[in-house]
C-alpha cells in the first residue's frame, strides 16, 4: 500500500463518517458534506495525475493496465454523480448517498494498489 | 423534485431511502459489469460457469438499478423480479461455493454469500424487497 492509497483511504473514511453523521442527524446535504466528497474527488485526481507521471517515467504496472484505469475512472465518476444527485434531491438521504462515495473510493484505491504492485 | 410533485407522480420508490438503494445498486451494477467484462475478456476458459454467473449478476444489478429508478407499475414488477432473482442467486451461489468448492474455483460477486464485497450482496436484496413492499403501488 502506497501513499496514494493511504491518502485516499483517510480522506474517504473521513468523508463517509461526516456524511453518515450528517444523515443520521437528519441534515440536508450542506457545504461540509459536499466539500468532503469534493476532497475525495481531489485526492483521486491527484492519484490520477501521479499515476500518469509514474507511467511516463517508466514504471510498470504488475496487473492489467486497463483494469487499473477502469477503477480510476470509476473512482472519479462516483463523487461527481453523487454530488449531482445530492443537488437534485435535498433530503437527509442524499447524505447517505454521499457517504457511499468515500468508502467506495477506499475500496477502489485498495484494488488499484493491488493491481499496481 | 418538490414534495407536491412527488405525491402527484405516485412514484415514491426513487426518493428518500430509495435514492440510497438505487445509488448502492448503481455502484454494484458498475463494479460487477466491469469485473465480469474483464474476467470474460481475459480468462473465460479457466472457469466459464463462474464468469457467466458474474455476467448474469451484472445484468441483474443493471436491471434492478434502472427499474428502481423508473416510475410505474411495470417497473415495480421488474424490480421485484430482479431483486428476487438477486436474492436467489446470492443464496444458491453462496451455498454452492461453500459446500461444493470444485464447482466454483473462481470468485464471483455472489461467492460465499458476497463475502468479498462485505456481504452487501446478501443484505441488499433483503433491503430491496423490504423497500419495494413498503412502497408497493397499491399502498401508495
Amino acid at each position: 500500500m502506497d501513499g496514494y492509497f493511504w491518502a485516499t483511504a483517510v480522506v474517504g473514511a473521513i468523508s463517509t463518517v461526516i456524511c453518515l453523521v450528517a444523515g443520521i442527524m437528519g441534515k440536508k446535504p450542506n457545504d461540509v458534506t459536499i466539500l468532503s466528497v469534493g476532497a475525495v474527488f481531489l485526492v483521486v485526481l491527484v492519484y490520477l495525475v501521479g499515476s500518469i507521471i509514474r507511467v511516463i517515467a517508466g514504471e510498470h504496472l504488475r496487473g492489467a493496465a486497463w483494469e487499473f484505469w477502469g477503477y480510476m475512472l470509476t473512482a472519479l465518476v462516483l463523487p461527481l454523480g453523487a454530488v449531482y444527485w445530492s443537488v437534485l434531491e435535498r433530503t437527509r438521504w442524499s447524505n447517505f448517498v454521499l457517504a457511499v462515495v468515500g468508502v467506495t473510493a477506499l475500496v477502489m484505491a485498495a484494488r488499484m494498489n493491488q493491481i499496481w504492485y | 423534485m418538490t414534495s407536491a410533485t412527488r405525491q402527484d407522480s405516485q412514484n415514491t420508490r426513487n426518493t428518500g431511502p430509495g435514492r440510497l438503494l438505487i445509488a448502492v445498486y448503481g455502484v454494484f451494477a458498475l463494479a460487477t459489469t466491469a469485473r465480469a467484462g474483464f474476467q470474460i475478456a481475459t480468462k473465460f476458459h479457466t472457469a466459464p460457469v463462474a464468469y457467466l454467473l458474474s455476467a448474469l449478476a451484472a445484468v441483474v444489478y443493471i436491471v434492478a438499478t434502472v427499474s428502481l429508478a423508473r416510475r410505474g407499475t411495470a417497473s415495480f414488477k421488474v424490480s421485484v423480479a430482479a431483486v428476487s432473482l438477486e436474492l436467489l442467486g446470492v443464496l444458491v451461489v453462496g451455498a454452492l461455493s461453500v459446500f461444493d468448492k470444485q464447482a466454483f474455483p473462481e470468485d464471483t460477486v455472489w461467492s460465499g454469500f458476497g463475502k468479498g464485497y462485505g456481504f452487501v450482496p446478501l443484505i441488499l436484496p433483503l433491503l430491496g424487497l423490504w423497500w419495494l413492499y413498503r412502497r408497493r403501488p397499491s399502498a401508495a
